[in-house]
């Protein structure tokens, strides 16, 4: 049954006003937060919707709607709290992971937002033996590439924060203690060999400062069932390497483990971008694995399901206002009948059906 | 209909002579026995011809005659309907004879649906057939996926151009990829193709009339062979296709360039129209 009237929230309504009554309607971000914000971490099909729409429009779900509520009653005394937002394929995992992101950026915390974590274990060309300790291997690339996405993203804190010790680079170089974090980064980007140091170092600075109150921390990881299990690389005698030996996943094991406090975790799984993982699995248990779940554990587990009637209709009438579905026969009952059930109101499939009709 | 893949070019009068039961082709090779047995008895054939579909094989399965295209369902089989409304209607609207039809059908033998023949709102035959086209070796899940990125690309540019344009010109820009992919090949079908026809030893290339069903090949078949060989190396099927489809919507493009030689081979060979007989 189609639900009249359905409209979209496009003021821009201050994140910390979403309460149950804007379930299933749309906010819009303005495009230069978008930049700001997301310099990375956005779905691709999503980024491609934004160009075609030049709006960037998130629904408001009951799972984010969840998040936002505990996130607003964290206390900041108490060890961090971990948030795993689970679900099946193509339910709006990493699209809540950025809603959440969003509105802790409109709150002023500082975000430490890894994009997927399943880049970090797979498919990397050059891995060095790292400086620091010899067991474990740099990734310079992918931790450059970070740097320079987590330097756009949190521009102001980098000047507000004090490195609290003194870190030696080479014989040459080296960052005395009280200096800015900026330069921390900076050197990360500039000398590439350096760049997963210079990731280590962020990590444990912004773990130390998180308790003092400064600022409040939100860690958010993509795919992060990428740091307990296996990665597709190999070394130069083809024998195979355990997560534990990267440099930046052994980082960030250190920065998921709740004994800091002074905000939030967040996680997000994801079986798209897995390695050696079943395509049917998506409950904690299966893709943490047994080291991942117990490492992780206590967590607090959030299902993101496929749409319920109310979202879906309220999808479609998104799209048809952009005018997207062209198809005559799109418009009609049949039609959307026809498109829910194609789609199994699940989100991702009916992104992909609604983009060739 | 089910056909069998068999070489086309052994008795291509009979693939004609099938299809279009008013034009008979000429005769390639002059002594081939079985080309001239068929021209008397195709004719009567024709004769009868002006029958349903599902007849036309029991009309041709005459001795000395091996046809081109056969299917392995008798004559006695029925196309399936395949529409929801014919279904839904309650029994007390229908008519006389739509109720004879209806207690017929029951007691026929009806063939299978083919698997891409839906009851959905969003089918359309000339995307079938232009996927079918596109497909190698059997792949449709392949080609169905390229055929959607393909109207997905048109959408997305076409949605580009809008936004970068002005009021006067949105209203002119067309978004709707299907009225795109229409009006494309309608506007790259030749009116008028070139027939080789054998006079005193020589084949000449003389201009004739073509009917609808191969005005419409040429067109898709003109496409996908100029998207497959006219792209980069590293170019996607889907983006070429995307190009090249809006470039026919505007008449411009190397398809309508193929078309309009096309028409001036004909023009130019206009004094052998006199060796068409029908």
């Amino acid at each position: 049954t189609m639900l009249k009237g359905m409209t979209r929230l496009i003021s821009r309504v201050h994140k910390a006003k979403h309460g149950e009554q804007h379930e299933g309607q749309h906010y819009n971000i303005p495009l230069q937060d978008l930049k700001a914000v997301f310099p990375h971490g956005l779905p691709p099909r999503f980024v491609m919707q934004v160009k075609t729409f030049n709006e960037a429009c998130l629904m408001v779900r009951k799972p984010a709607l969840e998040l936002l509520h505990y996130l607003k009653n964290t206390n900041f005394a108490h060890p961090a709290v971990r948030y795993v937002l689970y679900g099946e394929k193509g339910t709006g995992k990493t699209l809540s992971l950025c809603h959440i992101i969003h509105f802790c950026a409109k709150q002023d915390w500082l975000i430490l937002h890894i994009p997927d974590a399943h880049l970090w274990v797979k498919n990397c060309r050059n891995l060095l033996q790292s400086t620091y300790n010899k067991q474990r291997l740099d990734q310079p690339l992918e931790a450059s590439i970070w740097l320079k996405n987590f330097k756009t993203a949190n521009e102001r804190f980098l000047s507000q924060i004090k490195v609290q010790e003194k870190y030696v680079w080479n014989k040459r170089e080296s960052t005395e203690k009280g200096s800015p974090l900026g330069e921390v980064v900076e050197q990360g980007i500039t000398r590439v060999r350096n760049a997963t140091d210079a990731v280590g170092i962020v990590l444990k600075e912004l773990k130390r400062q998180s308790s003092s109150g400064i600022f409040h921390l939100l860690v958010a990881v993509d795919g992060v069932n990428a740091l307990w299990g296996r990665t597709t690389l190999k070394r130069e005698d083809k024998s195979p390497i355990a997560p534990e030996e990267l440099a930046l996943i052994y980082n960030l094991r250190k920065m998921v483990k709740n004994d800091w406090h002074g905000g939030a975790i967040v996680l997000t799984l994801s079986q798209t971008g897995s390695v050696f993982k079943p395509r049917k699995a998506f409950l904690p248990q299966e893709l943490l694995g047994k080291e991942g779940f117990d490492t992780l554990d206590p967590f607090i587990p959030i299902l993101v399901s496929n749409y319920n009637p109310k979202e879906f209709e309220s999808c479609i009438q998104y799209y048809l206002e952009n005018s997207w579905l062209q198809h005559e026969k799109a418009h009609t009952e049949d039609g959307k009948k026809e498109l829910l059930f194609l789609s199994n109101t699940n989100p991702g499939q009916l992104e992909r059906l609604c983009a060739y009709l | 209909m089910h056909r069998f893949r068999t070489p086309w070019s052994l008795f291509p009068v009979f693939r004609h002579s099938l299809r279009h039961a008013g034009t008979p082709r000429a005769v390639l090779v002059g002594s081939s026995w079985p080309a001239k047995m068929a021209a008397p008895a195709v004719k009567a054939a024709r004769a009868w011809s002006g029958l349903a579909l599902g007849l036309r094989n029991a009309v041709l399965r005459l001795p000395g005659l091996t046809q081109v295209r056969w299917s392995r369902y008798g004559p006695e089989y029925k196309d399936p309907h395949i529409d929801k409304e014919y279904y839904r209607k309650p029994l007390a609207e229908l008519t006389e004879e739509e109720n004879y039809e209806r207690e017929l059908r029951k007691t026929q033998l009806i063939k299978a649906a083919p698997a891409t023949k839906t009851c959905s709102v969003f089918e359309d035959p000339v995307i079938s057939k232009f996927t079918n086209m596109m497909m190698k070796g059997g792949n449709k899940v392949l080609a169905r996926s390229l055929m959607t990125q393909t109207l997905e690309a048109v959408k997305r540019k076409q949605f580009e151009k809008y936004h970068a344009a002005s009021a006067e010109e949105q209203a002119t820009i067309e978004r709707n990829p299907y009225t795109i992919f229409h009006q494309a090949l309608k506007n790259c079908e030749p009116v008028i193709g070139l027939v080789p026809i054998l006079r005193g030893g020589h084949f000449y290339q003389v201009p004739v009339p073509l009917g609808d069903r191969r005005r419409r090949f040429l067109a898709m078949k003109w496409m996908i062979t100029e998207c497959r060989e006219k792209k980069h190396r590293r170019m996607l099927m889907p983006e070429k296709l995307s190009h090249e489809l809006l470039e026919a919507f505007h008449n411009q493009g190397p398809v309508i360039k193929r078309k309009h030689d096309m028409h001036k081979m004909a023009e130019a060979n206009r004094a052998l129209a006199h060796y068409r007989w029908w």
